[in-house]
């Protein structure tokens, strides 16, 4: 059922955890709340589950106003962060306890269905603790699917596994959630973690929706500084827009004299004329490097598309990665460039030291107000 | 499932990243050099002394003492005399069935008024939390005796709490019940009751509460989360995580309540005297130590048998 969230607002004391928010969560999507810690996300998924009382604003599921129903009355459930599994039930009874409680008392086929979703059959009568993480987690996710909820709401719930377990949970998660068809919510500080599973993304930063959508939009498109910086990275040069030509916008770096073009639509500045003053951004891994003595030529390999968005500039660091070379560059308009580079017939010219122009296409640059921090999101800032 | 075998392979075995702590006790294996395995016994020594010389030994004294016979002008003298054990039975018989009697209500009493306490204290005393503890805690700062005497001055005839008691027929209940009589609280089996609830209730307070703070408050809103009606969440996730502490406290408010004197010396009468008042009278007015033994040894075997059989019922072991 689609939760509509109206104005919804929380404060604790003088602190405003969620500034008033209006989200529309349509049935059956993968809805993930993306942002650092203490950006409001938790507590926007606490009052969708009825154990915080929104201070203003509405909540709804479907057409029924849930605002202020008790969490025991709502057709939601969620799966907690420490997974909350009872120590002195087996998962078995665990399973079983929202069953019980809504009157259900044949609940051994429909617990040992669920097990087997989850695939814990054979551990149907262990207690919490003597289960590894993993296993907890999947209890958790069993204890809340066997009632069939409305809306599923999952509070970080891969954050205390390891690494690998984590990965294959994601995957795992994403399956059931096909499977069942029902609409999640998932809390999460990870960026990856919610590209890979959710099709809707709300990046929050300081109790606010920074920018939603699905998460190639949010990464190839985004409309500010914290979520250009939050989701992957972003290099942010200061530039100035100098004219506006039809579907394109020209602009001048500060600092350089070169001219860097972008779709106008692309750029999130409301209005943009001439004059104007933006962060025009690009993603490392658009970008492609060729060496200074090579960028008057046109022979295949070596050579700078037509119209592409030029930079010149001096290799500092090169970081062998496997899969890709990360490079760090000084260019006169950002001391801190990075570019990825696929590793593909590398140019073994490109060491540190090396001169080199950098070039990407216009469509993959973007634009953002200038009037924002452009260090806000990065992991410098988060920390 | 993917790629199954990382968490049942992590699951087929408890989780073992704790390391358990060396004991010492057995099998430690090469690496354990000797000096470390005799680290545990040198922590019990303190206790173990404590314990030698003021218990054991004076168990076993008490345990010859209780086989003897004789009289105190020409000497006891060990004859292996187990008529001790049955004619206190047979004499003092009433006063152990009242101990326990008062203990079990005592306790029971202790456990309606302390859960709702301990539970407050708990979950919602925010940060009067310290302060309530204090308070609990603060009736050891007088000695046990004078607070027991005030219960005198309280429970006096004439006094208020008879008055209002007495004009809300409150005591008619009661003295139907055979709990009081004449009108008066004091030299009453009520009044004892009162009195071993007072004095051991924080006794009970006080695990309860342990119990009841580490309960992880997530817990209860997952079973909120899962349809549980404030009423069911008690029932079914508090207070079965709290039965360690129910246990505990009422374990502390049992066994030291069943074998008490001072409250039926003080708030009761000769008719509703306990056991240990006919061991103190034995020991200390009759003189006569191997009954005085005897039917402590009694006293300690009948609590020995209740607490097994209460700790087994309980099954605390699956606790925690």
């Amino acid at each position: 059922m689609t939760i509509t969230l109206s104005g919804v607002s929380k404060v604790f004391g003088d602190f405003t955890a969620v500034h008033p928010l209006d989200l529309t969560i349509p049935e059956g999507s993968f809805f993930a709340l993306l942002g650092a810690s203490g950006c409001g996300k938790t507590t926007t998924l606490r009052m969708i589950a009825g154990l915080e009382e929104p201070t203003g604003g509405s909540i709804r599921l479907g057409k029924e106003d849930i605002t202020r129903l008790p969490p025991h009355k709502r057709p939601v459930n969620t799966v907690f962060q420490n997974y909350a599994l009872f120590p002195h039930l087996d998962v078995t009874e665990n399973v079983a306890f929202g069953l019980r409680r809504r009157g259900i008392s044949s609940v051994q086929k429909q617990v040992e269905e669920m097990l087997e979703l989850v695939e814990l059959g054979t551990l149907a009568r262990r207690k919490p603790r003597q289960l590894s993480g993993g296993q907890q987690q999947r209890v958790a996710l069993a204890r809340a699917l066997i009632n069939r909820p409305q809306v599923l709401l999952l509070d970080e719930p891969l954050g205390a596994l390891d690494l690998k377990l984590r990965r294959q949970m994601q995957l795992e998660l994403k399956r059931i959630q096909t499977e069942v068809g029902i609409t999640f919510v998932h809390v999460t500080h990870d960026q990856e973690e919610a590209m890979t599973m959710a099709d809707t993304v709300a990046v929050m930063n300081a109790g606010r929706v920074e920018q939603l959508g699905a998460p190639d939009e949010l990464y190839e498109n985004p409309r500010s500084t914290f979520t250009a910086n939050f989701l992957g990275t972003s290099n942010l040069i200061e530039a100035e827009i100098i004219a506006v030509e039809g579907e394109d916008l020209r602009l001048k770096a500060v600092g350089a004299d070169t001219v860097l073009r972008l779709p106008a639509q692309r750029c999130a500045v409301e209005d943009p004329r001439a004059g104007g003053k933006v962060l025009v951004g690009v993603r490392p891994e658009k970008i492609s490097l060729t060496h200074a003595d090579d960028s008057e030529t046109s022979d295949a390999t070596g050579a700078i598309p037509e119209g592409s968005n030029l930079l010149t500039g001096r290799i500092r660091d090169a970081g062998y990665l496997g899969v890709s070379w990360q490079y760090v560059i000084d260019s006169p308009v950002c001391s801190e460039f990075s570019v990825y580079e696929q590793n593909v017939e590398r140019d073994a010219r490109l060491t540190p030291g090396a001169e080199v122009v950098l070039h990407w296409r216009p469509s993959h640059t973007f634009a953002l107000d200038a009037a924002q921090d452009a260090d806000a999101g990065t992991v410098e800032e988060t920390l | 499932m993917t790629a199954p075998t990382v968490p049942a392979s992590a699951g087929a075995a408890p989780p073992t990243d704790r390391p358990s702590p060396e004991t010492g006790s057995s099998g430690d294996g090469p690496k354990t050099g000797p000096r470390r395995s005799l680290t545990p016994y040198w922590l019990l020594l303190p206790a173990g002394l404590w314990l030698a010389v003021f218990f054991v030994s004076p168990f076993f004294y008490q345990a010859s003492t209780s086989v003897q016979s004789g009289s105190l002008e020409e000497g006891f003298r060990v004859t292996w005399d187990f008529s001790n054990y049955s004619d206190a039975l047979a004499t003092y018989g009433e006063h152990f069935l009242r101990s326990f009697l008062y203990a079990s209500f005592a306790t029971l009493l202790c456990l309606l008024i302390g859960y709702p306490l301990a539970y407050m204290i708990a979950f919602r005393a925010g940060r009067w939390r310290g302060l309530l503890l204090v308070m609990v805690i603060a009736p050891f700062f007088t000695s046990f005796l004078i607070r027991t005497l005030a219960w005198k001055t309280i429970l006096s005839d004439g006094g208020p709490v008879v008055g209002v008691l007495e004009s809300v027929h409150i005591l008619d209940v009661t003295s139907l019940l055979g709990l009081t009589g004449d009108d008066r609280l004091l030299a009453t089996p009520l009044a004892v009751v009162c009195g071993l609830t007072y004095n051991f209730l924080p006794f009970m307070i006080l695990p309860l509460y342990s119990s009841l703070e580490r309960i992880d408050l997530s817990l209860h809103e997952a079973a909120r989360d899962l349809y549980a009606k404030p009423a069911t969440v008690f029932r079914k996730v508090t207070f079965p995580l709290s039965l360690p502490g129910v246990v505990a406290g009422t374990l502390l408010t049992f066994i030291p309540a069943s074998g008490d004197y001072i409250n039926a010396q003080l708030l009761g009468s000769p008719n509703t005297q306990m056991v240990g008042n006919a061991i103190q009278k034995q020991f200390l007015n009759v003189l006569d130590y191997p009954a005085a033994a005897a039917m402590s040894f009694i006293l300690m075997a009948i609590i020995l048998i209740v607490v097994t059989i209460y700790m087994r019922r309980a099954g605390t072991e699956e606790l925690v």
